[in-house]
């Protein structure tokens, strides 16, 4: 491929062309392959035609609003009015894209974008008007964008704000064709790793209800080991009574083997099996006594997305459209045409806003449900999980189970450890089939499980191991991987260091700590929050106030750090009242969004330490509605402060960054508040009362 | 027959069974209401009916007989968008954007009847509209903003 940026609406789209495997619902699983964006992939993203710009969007717009911070790199460096350029989500035509995960969007995507609009402005200037341009690669010093020049630094109008607040359609399930159907694949209600199929139902009875069009046998690959049965009918409404209808009978295979999820995630009985074969970090810990010693236990949890997700499908002489809210189109177009044996070159996946993403969708489930049955219907159908098939058929957080153990000397940590038993976050068993992960388990450890276990800190010598074991229930990527789990766990840990060492936590980390940019953003955060070494608790009647600090470090690059005050009643009842937050993440495009994802961790913070856990029973999830596995609301929802740090790095991600400070200055806030060191999660509040 | 969004309009037979959620969206084609939970704790699919805020996923169309329906697509007068709207606008509340139709008619709701609604007004007629983002605190502040304009 030549490097050149289409002028032209309308021209020939680049084409990725990734090898598919064949076979009906074959078990190998689709791992595309797909590089960081270079200039020849941007040039495909901005065109040009009648004094307008278009910017395909080469991410999933899931509410870190991408869409406007992208636009704003496009007006900056092509130097444009904003009203100037049009902002369209992308389709699978085209070269293939990374799945947006991993924050990594503005880092990754951010100069190549500017680069493809810096040439077009170029070509343009000099009266070009068609055709296509090179790409011409310059120093970052000669693009706008990275001297903070146009709209950067800057909150313009949301990409999508309008449409949101007036209510138009930009969802998957939103979209709207001729003849459309509502489909569903019902599944056992059991593990997704025990095999289950459907064996026998009451097909009049279901034919009986209005609106009825189909009962589908063939309804797709399975979900992990859950085999389904596809119902389609002309309403949406209809297929709750049909599914009951049906009274379908299953054939279920016996228990998993650990189907008691929180007695098979157990740090110190795996550990008293024999060692942790994965290593994060590899010190030799002296032995002897330890001044520190903890164990936290953090359960299961779910995404809890508000969108179900959904999918629409269009099955129509051989060629296929889906219409998906997924974090990963390309990934979705490569497994549909190889479970379909599909030529890729005849499925085209367009990808919709998505209703909320944080890493939960990024599989192919509810896609290839649509399209068999479309392709058994032989009109488009749309899918939407109900909330139940939500909790019981995505994969979640895994529990995890932490031992740390600290050792101090001279008032410093001279030795670390921490173990960990979870389940997989990378190698999860959403993606690769039960056959195939004796053999995975056994060579590779996991990135996501072992993401946050190096902490921040000079810690002597230091050791952190960790395994995975397989579940019953689907795990995965969830908000920030491990990093969230593990810094609660190490943040707890530092805590109590700092206790033992009679030092306040702030000064006690600070002296641990030999990254500049993380000294800054606690230094900052102390000042914003107007922390003093005196003792962190205080009493209001028979309220307990505690105030606690934590801060880290995401996937190497970018810094965050978190105050957090706490209000605790005598019978226990827990508020968080105030956050602070300084957040570091290099040069920011959009200091607004910035700080809109730093609430959004924030928020997610809370609620990990107040109240995520996914209620499992036989080895099945058992929650079924945000009643069974709360959310954090309105009222929960304490006065937060978000100070950005100026960076002069590179810009890079916010997504999940203060995943690792917010938890532990909660729970840190409540260990001052009342002594306690809460080692189970989410905390009970009972424990807590006096 | 019902008024929605200012219009008279009737349900059609084949859809008597269903419910107000699923007649805007897949019979009307307001898109603005949207599917969360199907059991109304999640206020996703929050409508106005005669004035209260609804879950529409629980509300069924046998019970529309001579009600008034305002969904978010009537919010606005021609260009001249709600103050709420506007609010929701000046402090960038969404992020993923899918429970803000739910959010921004549980508060048109709240001020129309509660112009200057209190922190625990707030947080009562807020409660049941979840959003997994994290954009209470906007939601707060936009809703403080649109408070001072309606009155």
């Amino acid at each position: 491929m030549k490097r050149r940026a289409f002028l032209k609406a309308g021209g020939v789209g680049l084409v990725a062309l990734i090898a598919a495997g064949a076979g009906v619902y074959s078990q190998v699983p689709v791992i595309p392959s797909r590089p960081n964006p270079d200039l020849e992939a941007a040039a495909g993203w901005i065109t040009y035609q009648d004094g307008r710009y278009t910017l395909t969007l080469p991410r999933a717009e899931m509410g870190q609003n991408i869409a406007t911070a992208m636009k704003q790199i496009a007006c900056t460096e092509l130097d444009v009015d904003w009203d100037l350029v049009d902002v369209v989500l992308h389709d699978t035509n085209r070269a293939g894209l990374k799945p947006t995960v991993g924050s990594e969007s503005v880092k990754l995507f951010t100069e190549p974008l500017a680069q493809a609009c810096a040439s077009l402005r170029d070509a343009i200037a000099a009266g070009r008007s068609r055709g296509e341009v090179e790409v011409v690669q310059r120093a970052r010093s000669e693009l706008k964008v990275f001297q903070g020049g146009g709209s950067v630094g800057q909150a313009p109008k949301l990409t999508q704000g309008l449409e949101i607040v007036t209510g138009q359609a930009l969802y998957a399930a939103d979209v709207e064709l001729p003849g459309m159907l509502f489909g569903r694949v019902l599944r056992a209600q059991t593990s997704t790793e025990v095999p289950s199929k459907p064996i026998a139902w009451d097909m009049s009875a279901a034919r009986e209800v209005p609106g009825f069009v189909a009962v589908v046998e063939d309804a797709g690959p399975p979900i992990g080991q859950a085999q389904g049965l596809g119902i389609v009918a002309e309403r949406p409404g209809a297929l709750d009574v049909i599914s009951e209808a049906l009274n379908v009978e299953w054939g279920i295979g016996v228990d998993h083997p650990r189907a008691d999820i929180s007695a098979s995630i157990d740090v110190d009985r795996t550990r008293s099996e024999g060692a942790l074969p994965h290593v994060a970090m590899d010190g030799t810990p002296e032995a002897g006594e330890w001044d520190v010693d903890l164990r936290f236990d953090i359960p299961a949890a779910a995404h809890a997305p508000i969108e179900p997700r959904a999918a629409i499908a269009h099955w129509q002489s051989g060629d296929l459209k889906l219409w998906a809210g997924t974090q990963d189109a390309f990934y979705i177009r490569d497994f549909v045409a190889d479970a379909f044996s599909l030529d890729t070159d005849r499925v085209l996946v367009q990808s919709t806003r998505i209703g909320g993403g944080f890493g939960g969708k990024t599989v192919c489930t509810v896609e290839a449900e649509a399209t068999a049955l479309s392709m058994a219907v032989g009109a488009p159908v749309k899918v939407q999980w109900t909330r139940p098939q939500e909790y019981a058929l995505a994969f979640h957080r895994p529990p995890s189970s932490h031992r740390l153990k600290a050792r101090l000397a001279g008032g410093r940590i001279s030795d670390w450890k921490h173990d960990q038993v979870s389940s997989h976050i990378m190698f999860t068993a959403a993606v690769v089939p039960s056959w195939m992960q004796a053999g995975t388990d056994m060579f590779a450890g996991d990135g996501g499980v072992e993401r946050g276990m190096v902490p921040p800190y000079r810690l002597g010598r230091a050791r952190a191991a960790y395994d995975a074991l397989r579940l019953p229930i689907h795990t995965g990527p969830w908000r920030g991987l491990g990093a969230g789990p593990n810094a609660l766990a190490t943040e707890s840990t530092m805590d109590e260091a700092a206790r033992a060492a009679g030092e306040d936590p702030l000064a006690f980390r600070l002296r641990h700590i030999d990254d500049p940019r993380l000294a800054t953003v606690l230094n900052a955060v102390g000042e914003l929050s107007g922390w003093s070494s005196e003792p962190q608790s205080t009493t209001q009647g028979e309220t307990r106030i505690g105030r606690g600090v934590a801060c880290g470090i995401y996937k190497g690059v970018s810094y965050a750090a978190t105050v957090a005050e706490v209000a605790i009643a005598p019978n226990g009842n827990t508020k968080v009242t105030r956050l602070w937050c300084t957040h570091e993440c290099g040069l920011v495009i959009n200091p607004d969004q910035v700080k809109a994802q730093c609430e959004g961790n924030l928020m997610w913070s809370l609620g990990m330490v107040l109240s995520d856990q996914l209620p499992t029973d036989r080895g099945r999830v058992s929650a079924e509605y945000f009643t069974d596995a709360p959310i954090p609301r309105l009222s929960d929802t304490p006065e937060i402060v978000v100070s950005l740090v100026e960076g002069t790095e590179p810009p890079v991600g916010a997504g999940e960054t203060a995943m690792v400070s917010g938890p532990g200055a909660i729970v840190n806030a409540i260990r001052a508040a009342t002594g306690q060191r809460i080692a189970q999660f989410p905390v009970d509040f009972e424990a807590l009362a006096v | 027959m019902f008024v929605l969004n200012g219009e008279r309009q009737d349900v059609l037979k084949a859809w008597a069974d269903e419910t107000l959620l699923y007649l805007l969206r897949e019979h009307f084609q307001l898109k603005g209401a949207k599917f969360g939970c199907g059991v109304g704790v999640c206020g996703a699919c929050t409508v106005i009916v005669d004035g209260e805020a609804v879950r529409s996923c629980t509300f069924p169309t046998s019970a529309l007989e001579g009600v008034k329906v305002r969904t978010i697509e009537g919010l606005a007068k021609g260009h001249s968008m709600h103050p709420v709207q506007e609010a929701w606008l000046a402090e960038s509340v969404p992020q993923c954007g899918y429970c803000q139709a739910g959010q921004i008619m549980s508060a048109v709701a709240l001020l129309d009847g509660t112009p200057n609604p209190s922190d625990e007004e707030v947080e009562t007629a807020m409660d049941g509209n979840l959003c997994r983002c994290g954009t209470y605190a906007r939601i707060r502040k936009a809703i403080a903003r649109a408070s001072e304009a309606v009155r």
